[in-house]
């Protein structure tokens, strides 16, 4: 990734997009979004979102669980109440592309409410794409995207975040994992992972017998001595029951993407960043360590410190 | 490369940038059976399809696509409603700026119907004789030709 491909045009219109969406025009959003997923216009975009601070900085939950778990369900009943007490929220509703055709059936919206007149709520779906670094390489600008327009909260809705999936965990604050009655015993959720991983355990569809027999499985899972104590929440949609809970409690969440090591993350990333772009500049280096190396003998090892060296010092 | 770049689809063979599709029911009809067919089998063609559901209204249709940044929007109408709420549709689309989005109708419209719809910017109404094979390559074509409209401009 580098700014060597970015032609003028393309970044002038980028930056024309971004102007607007950071001043609440919805549609400038939604196109800056679409353009988010195509690879020639990321190196503008990180660009944009490095260069700015957000208005304010956003609550981002991830709501993950095993298919049909209930998970958009739970959003659609969230978003009412968020707005209620005067925040904007916006959603992002993953769904997998299929890897054999690249085609996707992005359903969620179908649980959540379409506001008409309500410009604090905006819903976007997404393919994501098949294996699991894509997802958070998707979601890393979009999510930048969204909190520089300005939205309180924003929920990304997605399929299990695994063990592989840590990737995910660090682009948001909170980790919430949805788990439906029955679905299954300590050991299978001790194996997937899962349970460490998320920063609230929820058990969903509370009006279905078995949910507090679940609860109580995972309380006792969960709650072993040395570690530290983890609360597991129940709601039910169909009763709408928990769910002012669980927004008061992701309120109170720590914002760990504003964590002093999360951002000497991203400043790493943006170093290499640059570092790459330097690099694409200077390839005439390249041809004079070459030169060099032949005549001092140099191995790749050494050539390549080289290099570095050279790229460096010579501004 | 981008992982983006090494996940592209094997066979779907198209451009994604133009693939994105809102397939919705407008009205108060009740049946589904057959946007979810036809809603599959553009998924199995390799675009991107979003379903927002049931009954929504032509300011709720219009308020999806404009969310999504869909440049296709296909409704499907049972309720023979169709002359009053597809024309609805495509001037909330306008009011929007949104009149780049193509419209295509399906459902039960009557023969006689096509040409006023079609009159008022619909870009294509499949009536009750058309198989799902046709809306697929309907789709895969205006796709393709995108595409190369694309790619020489
Ligand atoms: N009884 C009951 N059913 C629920 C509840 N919440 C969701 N459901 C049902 O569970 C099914 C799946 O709900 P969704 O919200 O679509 O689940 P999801 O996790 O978003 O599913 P995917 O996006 O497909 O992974 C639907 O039929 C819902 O009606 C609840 O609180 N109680
Ligand atoms: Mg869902």
């Amino acid at each position: 990734m580098s700014a060597r491909d970015v032609t003028p045009d393309e970044s002038s219109e980028l930056q024309g997009l971004w102007q607007a969406a950071k001043q609440g025009d919805r549609r400038a959003l939604a196109r800056l979004l679409t353009l988010a997923g195509q690879s020639e216009h990321k190196p503008t975009l990180y660009r944009l979102l490095a260069h700015s601070s957000p208005p304010r900085s956003s609550l981002v939950s991830a709501i993950t669980g095993s298919p049909g778990a209930g998970k958009s369900s739970l959003i659609g009943k969230m978003l009412p109440l968020i707005r209620q007490q005067g925040h904007t929220v916006a959603v992002l509703a993953c769904d997998p592309r299929s890897p054999l055709t690249g085609g996707a059936l992005l359903g969620d919206r179908i649980r959540m409410p379409v506001t008409v007149e309500d410009q604090g709520i905006y819903i976007r779906s997404l393919a994501t794409p098949p294996g699991r670094q894509g997802i958070a390489e998707s979601l890393d600008i979009r999510v930048g995207i969204l909190e520089h327009s300005g939205f309180d909260w924003i929920l990304v809705e997605t399929v299990g975040v695994g063990q592989g999936d840590v990737a995910v965990r660090d682009l948001v604050d909170c980790v919430v994992l949805l788990i439906p009655p029955e679905s299954g015993d300590e050991i299978q959720w001790e194996k997937a992972g899962l349970l460490e991983l998320a920063d609230l355990v929820v058990v969903s569809k509370g009006d279905m017998p078995g949910a507090t027999r679940t609860a109580a499985q995972l309380q006792q899972t969960l709650n072993l001595p040395g570690f530290p104590p983890k609360q597991i929440l129940v709601v039910s949609v169909a009763r709408n029951l928990g769910i002012a809970e669980l927004v008061k409690q992701l309120h109170e969440q720590p914002r760990r993407r504003h964590a002093p090591e999360r951002r000497g993350q991203r400043l790493l990333l943006l170093a290499q960043e640059i570092l790459a772009e330097r690099f694409a500049e200077r390839k005439d280096l390249v041809q004079g360590v070459l030169a060099e190396a032949r005549r001092q003998g140099w191995d790749d090892w050494q050539a390549a410190n080289e290099l570095v060296h050279w790229l460096m010092t010579h501004e | 490369m981008s992982s983006d770049a090494m996940n592209a689809p094997r066979r779907g063979n198209m451009n994604t940038k133009n693939q994105r599709i809102v397939l919705a029911k407008v009205g108060l009809d009740g049946h589904d059976r057959g946007i979810k067919v036809v809603a599959r089998a553009l998924r199995d063609a390799g675009f991107e399809v979003i379903y927002p559901g049931l009954w929504l209204s032509p300011e709720a249709v219009v308020r999806v696509v404009a969310e999504e940044d869909a440049p296709w929007l296909g409704i499907s109408l049972l309720s023979g409603t169709h002359l009053v709420l597809v024309p609805k549709v495509l001037e909330l689309l306008r009011q929007q700026g949104l009149s780049h989005v193509r419209v295509v109708v399906g459902g039960t419209i009557p023969e006689e119907d096509v040409a006023p719809l079609l009159a008022c910017g619909v870009a294509k109404v499949f009536g009750p004789g058309s198989s799902l094979a046709d809306i697929v390559s309907y789709f895969k074509s205006e796709a393709y030709h995108e595409r190369t409209r694309c790619n020489s401009g």
